[in-house]
């Protein structure tokens, strides 16, 4: 009866992929020949089915995920072979509890946030994030190192991520404003009156170019793992 | 009791401010009350050609404030209205031979005589327009339904809100079939962007120019709807001041329908 504790390679179904253990500490060919048993016997179901390899150390060495899923591909035609899912690292973990308890709570706000109409010829000037709960005006210009927020009609010029911040957005309840600049791009607006009639809109910077999306459809903040102070 | 003391400014020039002034002049002095019209337009002055007072000019504002003549001897009577006073610009001084403090004084003693001193402000925001605004109690903000003076008004009404003056609007010279077609601001689009108080709403009208060139106000051309809007504009700065704004746009009842064709069909016979 075979230990199989030992084994070099074990494999086990989880979810819709493959999850497969080696034993790393053996030379790369000789568990390329303890894969070929059980993977010929797979046949058909190994085809583009997805592979998660893992040596039991966190994370796996790039070179053997390489190597050995390029092996599979060619041999058995698998589909994605990576490595298992990163879990946070401790230090994070930390983090993300103290976030939760108490820290956020003593965090000092780096938004300014200013309520009311901002009128042609008026500047509102913030060294982070701001965020003006009221309209800007067309000839109304508000100049931000990072994100600038307008819970209102945006018709002004709006300067987001100065001097060199590209990950800076634009978001307005009614975005049509005169102009938008974000780091060290612009964009022309095209100035109208009479509300847009659209969703909330933001501009953010992509392939260097700026461009604006319907931000609920977009939301781009949804990707994030844990909530971020920005 | 002190009188009040009134700026009509815009920015932007050609919006209508002399007509506005005079023409509110006129309408506050039919009502009863005693008013003084003050151009501030130093070097540009247009108020007394307005109003047909010209050829009467022997001193002007800059006389009083650098005490050339007695305060009486610049204010011309109006020939037409009682208790109307024009008190006329220099044509050929420069805007920064009155200075804010002159301005305190000319309208603190105005203010004892007249119920009513409205300072028709020169276009931009310089020195013309600081004086202005230094002695002024009250201000309204004329803007035409057009990009460019809604643009300037904002930047006006900013400078005159810093100066702790709560601005009204007077939407001048509408042309509802140019916003029924979409080809003008309406003045919703414009109250939405300027969010200040609207006083009134006067269309465009032919009769503004020919009162102009005759000098006779538009106020007492009783077939005039800008001059009907200048009379109710007036009547709400003077104690009425929830009488409601006629919108131009709004649909006219059957009756005043009817009524203008009739009149329409009478003229052509």
């Amino acid at each position: 009866m075979p230990d199989h504790n030992n084994l070099p390679v074990k494999l086990k179904g989880v979810g819709d992929s493959l999850w497969v253990t080696v034993d790393d500490s053996l030379p790369v060919d000789e568990l390329k020949n303890a894969l070929h048993k059980p993977f010929e016997r797979l046949k058909q179901l190994a085809v583009n089915a997805r592979i998660i390899l893992d040596s039991g150390n966190n994370p796996v060495d790039g070179k053997l995920i390489e190597e050995l899923g390029g092996y599979l591909k060619e041999q058995f035609h698998v589909g994605v072979v990576t490595g298992p899912p990163q879990k946070p690292k401790p230090e994070v973990r930390n983090k993300r509890t103290e976030e939760l308890g108490s820290a956020w709570h003593s965090h000092q706000s780096e938004a300014l946030i200013i309520a009311g109409r901002v009128r042609s010829g008026q500047k509102l000037q913030a060294d982070k994030h701001l965020i003006i709960m009221g309209d800007l005006n067309p000839g109304a210009e508000a100049i931000a190192g990072g994100d600038i927020i307008v819970l209102g009609s945006l018709m002004g010029t709006a300067i987001a991520g100065q001097p060199d911040n590209e990950g800076a957005i634009i978001m307005a309840l009614d975005f049509r404003p005169t102009q938008v600049q974000i780091g060290g791009l612009a964009a022309a607006g095209s100035a109208g009156f009479g509300g847009s009639g659209k969703t909330p809109e933001f501009a953010m910077i992509e392939n260097n170019k700026i461009v604006v999306m319907d931000y609920a459809a977009a939301n781009p903040f949804k990707r994030f793992a844990w909530p971020e102070v920005r | 009791m002190d009188g009040k003391v009134v700026v009509v400014t815009s920015g932007k020039g050609g919006v209508g401010k002399t007509t506005v002034t005079s023409s509110l002049g006129a309408a506050l002095a039919l009502q009863g009350k005693r008013v003084a019209v003050v151009d501030m337009d130093i070097g540009l002055r247009n108020l007394d050609v307005i109003m047909g007072l010209e050829n009467r000019i022997v001193f002007n504002v800059v006389d009083v404030v650098q005490g050339r003549c007695k305060l009486k001897q610049a204010m011309i009577k109006d020939r037409r209205i009682n208790n109307l006073y024009l008190i006329p610009a220099s044509q050929s001084d420069e805007k920064n031979v009155i200075q804010p403090e002159n301005m305190k004084w000319l309208c603190n003693r105005l203010k004892k005589e007249f119920d009513f001193t409205l300072l028709d402000c020169p276009a931009g925001i310089e020195q013309g327009f600081k004086n202005s605004i230094e002695a002024a109690d009250e201000a309204i903000v004329v803007c035409m339904p057009e990009i460019s003076s809604v643009r300037d008004a904002d930047r006006v009404i900013g400078l005159l809100y810093s100066r702790s003056i709560t601005p009204k609007l007077v939407v001048n010279r509408i042309i509802p079939k140019m916003v029924e077609k979409g080809d003008m601001l309406s003045h919703k689009d414009v109250v939405e962007v300027l969010s200040i108080d609207l006083i009134g709403l006067v269309e465009m009208d032919e009769s503004v120019v020919v009162s102009s060139n005759t000098g006779l106000p538009i106020v007492m051309q009783k077939e005039s709807k800008a001059g009907r809007a200048f009379m109710q504009i007036a009547m709400r700065m003077n104690g009425h001041p929830d009488l409601p704004v006629e919108d131009p746009m709004a649909p006219k009842s059957f009756w005043k329908k009817l009524g203008g064709k009739i009149s329409r069909k009478n003229k052509v016979h």
